[in-house]
């Protein structure tokens, strides 16, 4: 007998798989730690109209890396569960690469140069 | 070429093993396997996943301040070849590794008597407790046994007291005994291999 069931019906699985892209790729925490300094902060809240990105770019929430279409939606983001719950991760150092590479007890070498002493030769 | 450390777990990278994701700020992760690139997609956070190097050591299962940590380290100077100095940085890595596992030993032979420490409290303030209750028990008992004697004397038997016992689990060296098979050989008739 041939096929009894259409394929492609996994459309769950699918939009997971699409969510996984690197395309789809949202900042890390660490990227968004650096984005919350008082400078880029006012950069990223204040962009210039794109009509590329939703609400032409104008409403930013930095903390969730995210644009809203209005300034209530965003307003209303900020009560919200998944932000506060973004706001506490934030609130811990984010792991790095060089925090991984302690954890294998690989340092890093400082920059400070000893001077230079003349090696003792035999006479 | 380098021996990298994965992002996820801190193994070893071995050259031409792995793969590497470099993020669009030119950030290179690296991943010994792909349970742990998997895991990175996930977005987890390798401090809260226990079989990760940075867990065990952010929850104080393994030694972090130690003077045998100082020697590996990225450097970015070159170094010229040296074959006396190459011998003796091979000599000093073994001695180092040596020194450095017993030391973990030591540390962690350590932490399992603070932890033994601990359940064995424990189990004397359960055994308290316990006590405790049955000797309420036994008064309210003997009370409403007073009560019944007034009306009618009947003798009681005293409750017997029970010795105080703690039981601890020991690890105890068994001599290895020779394990003897329990097949009975067959006497000249069995499937041997040996030829005569």
């Amino acid at each position: 007998m041939g096929r009894l069931r259409r394929s492609r019906t996994h459309k769950a699985q699918r939009d997971v798989h699409r969510a996984s892209r690197t395309r789809a790729r949202t900042k890390d925490l660490d990227q968004i730690q650096a984005d919350l300094l008082p400078a880029r902060r006012a950069l990223l809240e204040a962009q210039p109209i794109d009509p590329d990105l939703p609400g032409l770019g104008q409403h930013y929430c930095v903390e969730c890396a995210r644009y809203f279409e209005s300034d209530a939606a965003l307003k209303v983001h900020w009560r919200g569960k998944l932000h506060k719950r973004r706001c506490t991760r934030l609130r811990e150092p984010a792991y790095t690469i060089e925090e991984a590479e302690r954890a294998a007890g690989l340092g890093r070498e400082t920059r400070t140069r000893k001077p230079e002493v003349a090696m003792e030769q035999d006479a | 070429m380098r021996i990298e450390k994965c992002y996820f777990c801190s193994t070893n990278v071995y050259p031409g093993h792995g793969s590497a994701f470099v993020r669009n700020d030119a950030k290179v992760f690296r991943f010994c396997s792909s349970k742990c690139n998997k895991n990175f997609k996930m977005k987890r956070n390798p401090r809260k996943v226990r079989w990760t190097k940075a867990f065990r050591k952010a929850a104080g299962k393994e030694m972090i301040v130690d003077s045998t940590f100082e020697f590996e380290k990225r450097r970015n100077v070159p170094v010229r070849y040296d074959r006396e100095l190459m011998a003796t940085t091979l000599k000093a890595m073994k001695r180092i590794g040596e020194i450095r596992q017993r030391r973990e030993r030591a540390f962690f032979k350590n932490r399992m008597a603070v932890a033994k420490e601990k359940t064995l409290s424990a189990k004397r303030r359960k055994l308290a407790l316990r006590k405790e209750k049955d000797e309420r028990i036994a008064a309210e008992m003997a009370a409403s046994a007073a009560e019944a004697e007034q009306e009618m004397s009947t003798e009681l038997v005293a409750p017997v007291e029970k010795a105080e016992t703690i039981k601890i689990k020991r690890k105890v060296l068994v001599p290895a005994t020779r394990k003897r098979s329990a097949l009975v050989k067959g006497e000249g008739k069995s499937m041997g291999m040996d030829i005569d």
